[in-house]
């Protein structure tokens, strides 16, 4: 492989090993896409679900200078693109074409690897023209034309040693740490997890509540006291700070400035926001693509900026912090803003929305997370497709976040992602409703009550309200919002807890409240997410499950009902 | 689990569907799934219900610590509900779902019968209906002894349901 450029993974280790892991696993996600394609050819998903790694390794092999293993992964990037816009049907040369591809850029990969562990490398590059010039041949030839390419050439080159990669990567520092399988360090948490919640029922169970022993009940408070402190250690062992993903930013918005020819100047701030291990690696995929999206479509060039009376230079900035019980990141600049008379047009055309329909500022600005949108009006090397905000959000979303748009035109636009603590346990309040159980997180709470029949006012078209102190706040009954059947229905018997949440209060209108517990979030599985409303599940101390609330999401849903007038 | 068995494409071919499957009744007919799929058959156990899903996603259970998704088959297959008895079962299955993953659901069936071998002789293709709303979850019949067994896709049923397997 001809790449000059290893400098840059090897001043940096760490950046090194991010990458090369993560390619890795791109990898081998399209390796298992692809057999599915071969079975559905025109399935938009998967040739979705295939594109997207090789968009991201290309961008983050742009970004740090592996030249070959950008222009293949462009290549193939290409011959995708158009098979996603029906204007090429992916058949078996094609299918050999990219798993070609995998493997030539899997064996690229382990090169890197071996070559920055101080080994010899091998030459790639004839095997790499050949390929390019297949899937550049293919590319062209268009759907009619269906003559098989010539095979890639199979002369495997063995991979080098594997045994003892990882020396190379270490360093000389002699930091008193200890390098663990993370796969160990998760399954001691699961554990660790699993021991609270046993705990927990040991500590709540009839036979031990009705003891009035003190010997036993000193051992359960130190049992109790251990196991909380067991979880603190544990948890904490898998935060990180996200200073390395920030870092890798900077040489991002760098290269970015190189390519794109824009003055810019990045801005970092909060590196030292510790945050889940898994939450810093999967976001640096989003912010990568964000902060290429702002680069190409929010900085203007320098004469635009002059004309607004702007500073030369385009500013990022980047930043981490903790706010009311989440990880806020914000990355914004100050370019034009998004235009949303654009978007909608662009919206318009492509028939993601209907042009009868007038939508709000917010809801303009969320159309540039819908799969496929893209307003650059050219494919440029740097932002590409209108794929990057898709990503996005759903890298977002796994990790249970959200992200929000503030844009201002001519000004700029922030992109804010608020990511729950995830894994961490939380004190929770639990709460009946009909026959079902909630959990719901005391940092929402504000206060709670049992409102007095003149308290509460019924206003007609809109449904309750009550009064807080001098506020009165829309009631919002839990069992209308989920469809809880046999809850209680007059507000003077049951209790209202004011959600704190900005950007207003909200009272919900709830039957009982049970009490306080420290709780482990599951999540819902693969398979449930996205329930508005609801941030996961809590296995409680009888082994039953209650779903955790998520006030955000309760008053969205109260914002998508009509006024219930209910009474 | 092995993944070659989430792999099957949609029923071409019956060929490939002999092997061991575990019946189970729902109303007055006979079921199969293949063995492969079935991590484990449990008692019915509380469910709790969870918001915004389709009546036949009865809620989540805890299996030992993991939440897992909960599937009516008779509300699924639009047929009238039934309390559930000692003789309802849930039987909790390896789902394929997008992105060559697998994830664990529970099923709940009338009840559980038997685990045989059906051959590859003793089946047939599922009678063309047309397009139908449940796409391919029908994967073959087999016919035994003057019985007919419904082979179900449990992937195309259940891993391709938009509003159960979100994205």
């Amino acid at each position: 492989m001809a790449d000059p450029d290893l400098a840059a993974l090897q001043s940096d280790p760490e950046l090194a090993t991010i990458f090369l892991s993560e390619a890795f696993d791109h990898l081998s996600s399209v390796e298992a896409n692809v057999l599915t394609l071969e079975a559905a050819p025109d399935d938009r998903k998967t040739l979705n679900d295939v594109f997207r790694p090789f968009h991201t390794i290309k961008a983050a092999a742009g970004a740090l200078g592996l030249a070959s293993v950008e222009a293949l992964a462009h290549r193939v990037e290409n011959l995708l693109d158009r098979a996603r816009f029906g204007e090429h049907r992916i058949g078996a040369a094609e299918i050999e074409l990219i798993l070609a591809s995998v493997d030539l850029l899997t064996s690229m990969m382990r090169d890197v690897e071996s070559r920055l562990a101080g080994y010899p490398g091998n030459d790639f590059d004839d095997r790499c023209a050949i390929l390019i010039v297949a899937l550049d041949r293919l590319t062209e030839s268009g759907p009619a034309d269906r003559q098989v390419p010539a095979a890639p050439p199979q002369d495997e080159i063995r991979d080098p040693p594997q045994g003892g990669r990882k020396i190379g990567l270490e360093g000389g520092s002699s930091q008193a740490t200890v390098k663990v399988d993370t796969r160990k360090l998760d399954s001691l948490v699961d554990l660790v997890g699993e021991l609270a919640i046993v705990q927990s029922m040991i500590h709540q169970d009839p036979h031990v509540l009705g003891k009035a022993d003190e010997r036993l009940n000193r051992n359960l408070a130190q049992l109790h006291r251990i196991t909380s402190e067991l979880q603190r250690g544990s948890i904490a062992m898998r935060l990180v700070p996200i200073r390395q993903t920030f870092q890798r930013m900077s040489r991002l918005v760098r290269d970015l400035g190189h390519k794109s020819g824009k003055a810019l100047d990045l801005v970092v701030s909060g590196e030292d926001t510790e945050l889940d291990r898994k939450v810093v690696e999967e976001i640096s995929d989003p912010l990568m693509h964000m902060l290429r999206n702002s680069v190409d479509h929010g900085i203007e060039d320098a004469e635009t900026r002059r004309r607004a009376g702007k500073p030369p230079q385009g500013r990022l900035s980047l930043s981490a912090y903790h706010e009311g019980g989440h990880v806020v990141i914000a990355v914004s600049d100050d370019g034009s803003g998004l235009n949303a008379e654009k978007i909608h047009r662009k919206a318009v055309a492509q028939q993601l929305v209907d042009p009868g329909v007038p939508l709000s500022e917010p809801e303009i600005h969320a159309l540039i997370f819908r799969p496929g949108f893209s307003t650059a009006n050219e494919l440029t090397e740097i932002s590409g497709r209108g794929i990057g905000m898709d990503v996005v959000r759903r890298n977002v979303e796994t990790l249970r976040g959200r992200i929000e748009i503030q844009s201002t035109s001519g000004v700029g636009a922030t992109f804010i992602i608020k990511l729950p603590l995830t894994l961490a346990t939380i004190e929770g309040l639990l709460l009946s409703v009909g026959t079902q159980r909630f959990v719901l997180p005391t940092f929402a709470v504000r206060e709670s009550l049992r409102p007095s029949r003149d308290r509460t006012h019924l206003i007609p078209g809109q449904g309750w309200v009550v009064q807080v102190r001098e506020e009165l706040l829309p009631l919002v009954r839990l069992a209308d919002l989920f469809g809880i059947q046999g809850a209680v229905s007059n507000p003077d018997e049951a209790v209202v807890i004011v959600l704190e949440d900005h950007p207003r209060h909200m009272a919900l209108m709830v039957d009982q409240l049970l009490g306080k517990q420290e709780i482990v979030i599951k999540s819902l599985g693969e398979a449930l997410v996205n329930i508005t409303g609801v941030a996961g599940g809590a296995i409680l101390a009888d082994g039953r499950i209650s779903l955790i609330l998520d006030a955000r999401g309760l008053m969205r849903l109260k914002q998508r009902e009509a006024p219930s007038y209910a009474a | 689990m092995p993944r070659e068995q989430s792999a099957v494409p949609a029923a071409s071919s019956t060929q490939a569907f002999g092997g061991k499957y575990l019946t189970f009744v729902l109303d007055a007919e006979e079921y199969a799934v293949s063995v492969l799929k079935v991590r484990e058959i449990i008692k019915v156990m509380d469910i709790t219900s969870v918001p915004q899903l389709p009546p036949y996603v009865k809620g989540v259970i805890n299996l030992r610590g993991k939440v897992i998704p909960v599937v009516d088959l008779r509300l699924k297959f639009g047929m009238a509900a039934k309390d559930y008895s000692e003789r309802t079962c849930i039987i909790v299955v390896d789902v394929a779902v997008r992105n060559g993953r697998t994830v664990l659901m529970g099923v709940v069936v009338d009840s559980v019968s038997d685990v045989m071998n059906i051959s590859a002789d003793e089946l047939a293709d599922p009678p063309d209906f047309g397009q139908t709303a449940d796409g391919n979850c029908v994967q073959a019949l087999a016919k035994i002894k003057g019985t007919v067994k419904i082979l179900l896709n449990l992937d195309s049923m259940l891993g391709a349901d938009e509003e159960l397997v979100r994205a």
